[in-house]
């Protein structure tokens, strides 16, 4: 086989998750001893399209060609056979088990019916000396650092023999060092013929070891290019190119003598958050930025009293959160959480019972719940979040992913808070309901309350907020209004250009 | 057939248990009289009485095997104060509150040391059997009084008053669930358990609750099954929560949590009651009736898990 000829190459790969199209009839080939970057901002579909090649499911349309051949790749384990391996982003290691068991497993060295310690060892350590990762085989996986556990995951990867192998944001957890390290091994691992998909946030680092550079946004394939026909810029310009014109309501200018409603001061969490300060007056609406990870969700469960802080405090209208969630909604502070299926809803409930379950003690009556002036409650808080369902009886679970959201904000306007926490307010939602719930946020903030609104998207929190703060690493790495408020600014925070390849390896 | 699906995942069991009765009554002599049924009723009784609150653990996440233990004990330690104090609601109230002592302690375990409530359970279980051999010092216990016996034996409009309790519990714990806040928030806390938490509802003391009320009515249905049996005996016996969580089961109430009702469960006791007492009537050797049995609780139990995998 030629060095350059596509080992894996999709056709109009098409893939949906309920009301998201995560992919939109890509294509695009993956060639031996060649690395191949997947780039994107979040929700692009740079994973799912990684998660397509190794199998981990199976797109709506579309085909997946090995060696030009049409595959159906049924499971991880089928495509892996076929020798196309992933790294996940989720580290996929059993924590109980030692280093050399998670480097063998699903490919132990037998001896009749039992089990070879030793050549599964001498196979673990070859492994271990070829990839340049210095590991105690006999440790247990739970006990290594997330970084070390990351070295097993990728060791195991090229035990596999793999001939194409998608590593899904294999440095994010590693520390600048370890990240130039593993960049070493996904060269030689390219040199040796394999093909490398190589999905990442980090711009620099992909520039520093991509051979071709394919963008993604929202699903579509934006353009596939030579990595040296590349910078940092262009590649922002084509994760972010997307136009959302008019689809942002006018936010109101803040009165300049707006009281203070929520004032977070070096709040802490070790691991999650440090030191962070802001202040949020009433009508105003500040978008918290940054990447997924980067502790802003975090911050907000700890604002709403479902986390507590070591160090810090954060109060609304002058009184502390930290007294627990029950407290938080006495405060009228409403969450709604980043996401809507395990933190926001009891899918398998109808629309009712989730919108009024917070408040039932509004509705005690003398024999439990009195139901007529819950479902007038419910049916007026849905009217006003405009959730389109034929009756407020339905389980929430049937409901498009968009009217989901509007049940949430239906729940918040129950609780009239004074401070709207919205995270990832309109993830996987289509345009016309995030339309809808921009409109909901501005009329929120419009009516007097404070909005802080979590969004990976850049163009929701430039559309809506009157101010920025960008989170990197657990802190406030930035703030902007006015004039500097801008795309570039706020992206150029967040991924923090660029402290990983500015520093000298140690 | 598909558009059949969710509504006989909702109804599926009444109408099998409609079908088998009429069934029943159109081909078995001495089933569709009034002593049968009256027999039934009050066979079912302590059956109910444990069944409509464990649904109510059950539909919170839990899973309690310690039910059978306090069947056998709490009216042990009953009967103790009967025989010593000559008063047979003291005794009563003794039951009830070993139950839920038992109970509180099995809730605290799963929601504060966050033990799996089905080791939880299984291990609270030995103990409780202990404490009932040592109560009771290994004898057979029997009543001493009159007011005993007549708690669950007395005949009201042709009925027991242990149908009537079990009657008034499961109303009880019917409208606990489905007309409650307390009820709103067991199905939350089973359903989604961190929406829940987000959503200020206490989690761990909603659980701990369910698990308490679910000893107590297993207290309760000791001491009426003694109360109508005469006596109590000390054994290590798992087979009246086997019974339960059969009844629970086949009603549709799911395992994991988050789905199900009470009325579910009276429906699937009486469908097993059903089954059985039709079997008797037809003089099935009762071997093969636990072989059939046990395949009726896998179908029911593969049933449901089909139909999930559809509503997904």
């Amino acid at each position: 086989m030629s060095r350059t000829e596509a080992v894996v190459a999709v056709e109009l790969l098409d893939k949906r998750f309920g009301a998201t199209h995560a992919l939109k009839a890509v294509s695009a080939e993956f060639r031996a001893g060649s690395v191949h970057a997947l780039v994107g901002e979040n929700g692009a579909g740079k994973s799912t399209l990684g998660k397509a090649l190794v199998g981990a499911l199976s797109p709506d349309s579309g085909t997946i060609l090995l060696d030009g051949e049409p595959v159906e790749l049924r499971s991880p384990g089928d495509a892996m056979r076929r020798g196309l391996v992933g790294v996940a982003q989720e580290l996929s290691l059993l924590p109980r088990r030692s280093v050399v068991d998670n480097l063998v497993l699903g490919m132990e060295h037998r001896v009749g019916p039992f089990v070879s310690d030793r050549a599964n060892r001498r196979f673990a350590s070859e492994l271990l000396a070829r990839s340049g990762f210095e590991l105690d085989l006999d440790r247990l996986v739970g006990e290594l650092t997330v970084a070390d556990q990351q070295k097993v995951e990728i060791a195991r990867a090229l035990g596999r023999d793999a001939r194409l192998v998608v590593l899904d944001e294999p440095t994010a957890r590693l520390s600048s060092h370890e990240a130039m390290a593993l960049r070493a091994i996904v060269t030689d691992l390219a040199a040796q013929g394999t093909a490398v998909v190589y999905v990442s946030h980090f711009l620099d680092e992909v520039l520093a070891v991509a051979d071709t550079i394919t963008v993604l946004r929202d699903g579509s394939l934006v353009q596939s290019t030579p990595a040296d026909e590349q910078n940092h810029d262009s590649l922002v310009r084509a994760m972010t190119g997307r136009t959302l014109d008019g689809i942002f309501p006018t936010v109101e200018p803040v009165a300049p003598d707006a009281p203070v409603v929520l004032a977070v001061e070096g709040l802490t969490r070790p691991g999650e958050f440090e030191d962070i300060s802001f202040e949020l007056r009433a009508g105003e609406i500040v978008g918290l930025a940054g990447l997924v990870g980067s502790g802003r969700s975090e911050v907000a469960h700890s604002i709403f009293g479902a986390s507590r802080p070591t160090a810090g405090t954060a109060t609304v209208d002058g009184r502390t959160t930290s007294g627990g969630i029950g407290h938080a909604l006495g405060q009228r502070v409403s969450l709604i959480p980043e996401s809507r299926r395990d933190q926001g809803l009891v899918v398998g409930r109808s629309v009712r019972e989730n919108t009024t379950l917070p408040f039932l003690r509004r509705f005690r009556s003398a024999v439990g719940i009195d139901r007529r002036s819950e479902r007038s409650a419910a049916t007026n808080a849905c009217a006003q979040a405009d959730v389109k369902t034929e009756s407020i009886e339905h389980h929430v679970g049937s409901l498009s992913g968009g009217n989901q959201q509007k049940v949430l904000f239906a729940r918040a306007m129950l609780a009239d808070p004074t401070l709207l926490i919205a995270d990832e307010p309109t993830r996987g939602v289509d345009v016309g309901a995030k339309r809808a719930i921009y409109g909901l946020i501005a009329d929120f903030a419009a009516s007097g309350r404070a909005v802080l609104l979590i969004s990976s998207e850049i163009e929701e929190v430039l559309g809506l907020s009157h101010r920025v703060l960008v989170m990197k690493e657990g802190r406030i790495v930035g703030e902007f209004a006015g004039e500097r408020l801008t795309e570039t600014n706020v992206i150029q925070a967040a991924f923090g250009v660029d402290a990983r390849t500015t520093e000298p390896p140690a | 057939m598909t558009a059949l699906v969710p509504y006989l995942r909702r109804f599926g069991i009444a109408v099998v248990t409609a079908i088998l009765f009429v069934l029943l009554a159109a081909t078995t002599s001495g089933f569709l009289t009034g002593s049968n049924f009256r027999n039934l009723l009050d066979q079912q009784s302590t059956l109910l009485i444990a069944a409509s609150f464990v649904t109510i653990t059950m539909i919170a996440g839990g899973f309690d095997v310690s039910i059978a233990s306090i069947f056998v004990a709490a009216p042990l330690f009953a009967m103790q104060v009967e025989n010593s104090t000559e008063n047979a609601w003291l005794a009563v109230i003794v039951g009830v509150a070993v139950g839920l002592i038992v109970g509180l302690a099995n809730g605290l375990i799963v929601t504060v040391l966050k033990v799996n409530s089905f080791i939880a359970t299984l291990a609270t279980s030995f103990m409780v059997f202990g404490s009932g051999y040592l109560i009771s010092d290994r004898n057979v216990l029997r009543s001493s009084t009159d007011a005993f016996p007549a708690i669950a034996r007395t005949r009201f409009l042709g009925l027991t008053t242990a149908t009537y309790i079990a009657v008034a519990v499961v109303a009880l714990a019917w409208v606990l669930l489905a007309r409650t806040q307390y009820g709103r928030h067991v199905y939350a806390v089973g359903g989604n358990p961190e929406a829940a938490r987000l959503a200020g509802v206490p989690v761990g003391r909603v659980q701990a609750a369910a698990f308490a009320m679910a000893g107590g009515a297993a207290g309760l249905a000791g001491v009426i099954s003694s109360s109508r049996t005469l006596s109590a005996l000390p054994s290590d016996d798992f087979s009246f929560v086997f019974g339960v969580i059969a009844a629970v089961v086949v009603g549709g109430t799911s395992i994991a949590g988050g789905e199900g009702a009470v009325w579910r469960t009276v429906v699937g006791a009486f469908f097993i009651a059903l089954m059985t007492n039709g079997f008797n009537l037809h003089q099935v050797d009762p071997i093969w009736q636990r072989v059939i049995q046990g395949g009726v609780i896998l179908g029911a139990v593969a049933i449901d898990a089909w139909t999930q995998r559809r509503a997904t």
